[in-house]
C-alpha cells in the first residue's frame, strides 16, 4: 500500500473518530442542557406567565368595556 | 486604416483561445441550468456568468494591479481580481453566508432529538470516504491529487456549499473552481441522487415506519443551543471556530429575538449581496489552465461519490439506531444527514410518503438535515487542523 493511501486512511480514522467524538459530546452536553432548563423553568415560571397573560387579556376586556361603554354614553345623548 | 487593424487585432475574437472559448461555453451551460433547469440558480447564474467574464480575451477582469519599481500603480487590475481577493482566497464570503445560515436554521427539531446528531456524523463518511477515493486514483497513476487536494475534493461529501468553498480555498485553491462547480450542482441532483439509494437499502416496512411526534422545544433551549455549541468548539476543536462562530451567532440573533433587524440583515439583505460576489469570484476561478484538465473530471466523479456514501451510511445509521432505540426511528431521515439543507430532508419526506401515505417525516428529517451541518462543519476543521 503506497504512503499516500495509508495518509488518506489515517486521515479517515482520525477524522471520522474527531466527529463523531465531538458529536457524541454535542448530543451530552445538549441533553443536559435541556435537562438544566427543564429544571429550571419549573412549573411556577410557566404558570405565571400564562397568569401574566390572562391578566393581560383580562384588562384588554376591560378597556375594550370601557369604550364600549362610553360609545354607548355619547350616542344616548 | 491602421488603425482599425489595431482595433481588429484587439478584439475578442482575434484574442479568443480554444481553452477560453471552451470556458465561456460552459459558463453558459451554468447559466442554462440555472435558469432553464432551476439547479441552485442563485449560485450558479453568477459563477457561470463569472466565468464567461474572466475569460473574455483581453478585458482583463481578473488582473492582478501592477505596479512600477517605486511603487506607483500603473494599471488598477480587474474587479473580479478583488472581489476573489477580498472575499474568497481570505474565506470571509463563505463564512458571512455561513452566518445568515445561521440565522435561518431552526435547531428546534434537533433539540427535541439530539440522537439525531449522530445522523448528521455518519453522512460525513462521504468526506473521508471520498478522501481515500481521492488518494486511491493517485496512487494508480490516474490523477494527480495530494492529500490536501483529496481533503477539499472530499468536502464536497458535506453537501455544503460555504464548507466546500471555505475549505478549497484554504486547502486548494488551484481546485477550487471544479469544486464549487461540482459541490452546488450535486446540491440541485439531491432529489436525484439520493432515493434509489434510499430505497435500496430499506424494506418498505421500515420506509412506513412513523415517529413520535416532537416535543415542544422551549425558547431557553434555543438561546442556549448556539452557546454550547460554541462553548465546545472553543474547547476541543478551535479550527472549526470561524465556521461554527459564525453560524452560532447568526443562531443566536435569530433566536435571542431582541436583535430583529440584524437577523433579518444576515439571512436577507446581507446574504444576497455576498451570495452575489461569491458567485462571481467562484465563476472568476473558472479559468482554461486551472478548469480544463483531466483533474476536473476525477472531481465531478469523486463528488458524486462522496454524496452517495454520505447518502448510504447516513441511512445505514438510522437503521442500526432504529434497532437499539426506544422509540422507532425511520430510517429514511438518515439520509438528510448530509446537510444539503432543506432539500434533503424533503427528498427523505417525499419517499417517506411513497411508502406510507400518512407518514410526515419532514419535521424529523430537519434534525439530522441541521445536524449535518454542525457535522460538515466539525469535518472541516478536523482536515483544517490536520492538513493546513
Amino acid at each position: 500500500m503506497s504512503d499516500l493511501l495509508q495518509e488518506g486512511l489515517n486521515l479517515m480514522l482520525m477524522g471520522m473518530g474527531t466527529v463523531f467524538v465531538f458529536l457524541t459530546v454535542l448530543v451530552i452536553g445538549t441533553t443536559l442542557m435541556s435537562k438544566l432548563v427543564g429544571l429550571t423553568t419549573s412549573q411556577s415560571d410557566i404558570d405565571s406567565k400564562a397568569r401574566s397573560q390572562s391578566t393581560a387579556a383580562r384588562e384588554d376586556l376591560t378597556e375594550l368595556a370601557a369604550v364600549a361603554a362610553a360609545v354607548k354614553v355619547i350616542h344616548e345623548r | 486604416m491602421e488603425q482599425l487593424m489595431l482595433l481588429l487585432s484587439q478584439s475578442g475574437a482575434a484574442n479568443l483561445s480554444f481553452g477560453q472559448l471552451t470556458m465561456i461555453i460552459a459558463g453558459l451551460v451554468l447559466i442554462y441550468l440555472a435558469i432553464s433547469k432551476r439547479f441552485e440558480p442563485l449560485l450558479l447564474l453568477p459563477i457561470g456568468f463569472g466565468a464567461i467574464l474572466v475569460n473574455i480575451p483581453g478585458a482583463g477582469m481578473n488582473a492582478a494591479p501592477v505596479y512600477d519599481a517605486a511603487g506607483v500603480m500603473l494599471s488598477g487590475g480587474g474587479l473580479l481580481y478583488y472581489i476573489s481577493a477580498l472575499g474568497l482566497d481570505t474565506g470571509i464570503f463563505p463564512l458571512l453566508i455561513f452566518l445568515g445560515v445561521g440565522a435561518m436554521t431552526d435547531f428546534g427539531p434537533m433539540l427535541a432529538n439530539p440522537k439525531t446528531l449522530f445522523l448528521g456524523a455518519a453522512a460525513q463518511f462521504g468526506i473521508f470516504g471520498t478522501i481515500i477515493g481521492a488518494v486511491w486514483m493517485s496512487s494508480m497513476g490516474w490523477m494527480d491529487f495530494s492529500l490536501t487536494d483529496a481533503a477539499a475534493i472530499g468536502i464536497i461529501g458535506g453537501a455544503d456549499g460555504p464548507t466546500s468553498i471555505f475549505i478549497a480555498s484554504q486547502l486548494a485553491p488551484h481546485l477550487l473552481g471544479a469544486i464549487a462547480v461540482a459541490a452546488y450542482s450535486y446540491m440541485a441532483l439531491v432529489p436525484m441522487i439520493q432515493p434509489p439509494i434510499m430505497k435500496a437499502l430499506t424494506t418498505k416496512k421500515e420506509r412506513a415506519i412513523t415517529m413520535t411526534q416532537l416535543r415542544v422545544v422551549s425558547k431557553r433551549e434555543k438561546i442556549i443551543f448556539p452557546l454550547v455549541v460554541l462553548a465546545l468548539v472553543a474547547l476541543f476543536l478551535p479550527s472549526a471556530a470561524p465556521l461554527l462562530g459564525m453560524f452560532c451567532l447568526g443562531n443566536l440573533m435569530k433566536e435571542s429575538g431582541v436583535v430583529d433587524r440584524l437577523s433579518d440583515t444576515a439571512q436577507n439583505a446581507l446574504m444576497n449581496i455576498v451570495t452575489i460576489f461569491l458567485g462571481l469570484a467562484v465563476g472568476s476561478k473558472l479559468s482554461a489552465e486551472y478548469f480544463l484538465n483531466i483533474e476536473t473530471l476525477g472531481i465531478l466523479v469523486l463528488g458524486l461519490v462522496a454524496f452517495c456514501i454520505g447518502t448510504a451510511f447516513g441511512v445505514l445509521m438510522a437503521k442500526v439506531m432504529n434497532l437499539m432505540s426506544k422509540t422507532p426511528i425511520n430510517p429514511l431521515i438518515g439520509s438528510a444527514g448530509v446537510s444539503a439543507v432543506p432539500m434533503a430532508a424533503r427528498v427523505s419526506n417525499k419517499v417517506g410518503l411513497e411508502a406510507n401515505n400518512q407518514n410526515f417525516l419532514l419535521m424529523h428529517a430537519m434534525g439530522p438535515n441541521v445536524a449535518g451541518v454542525i457535522g460538515s462543519a466539525v469535518a472541516a476543521g478536523v482536515l483544517l487542523s490536520f492538513l493546513g
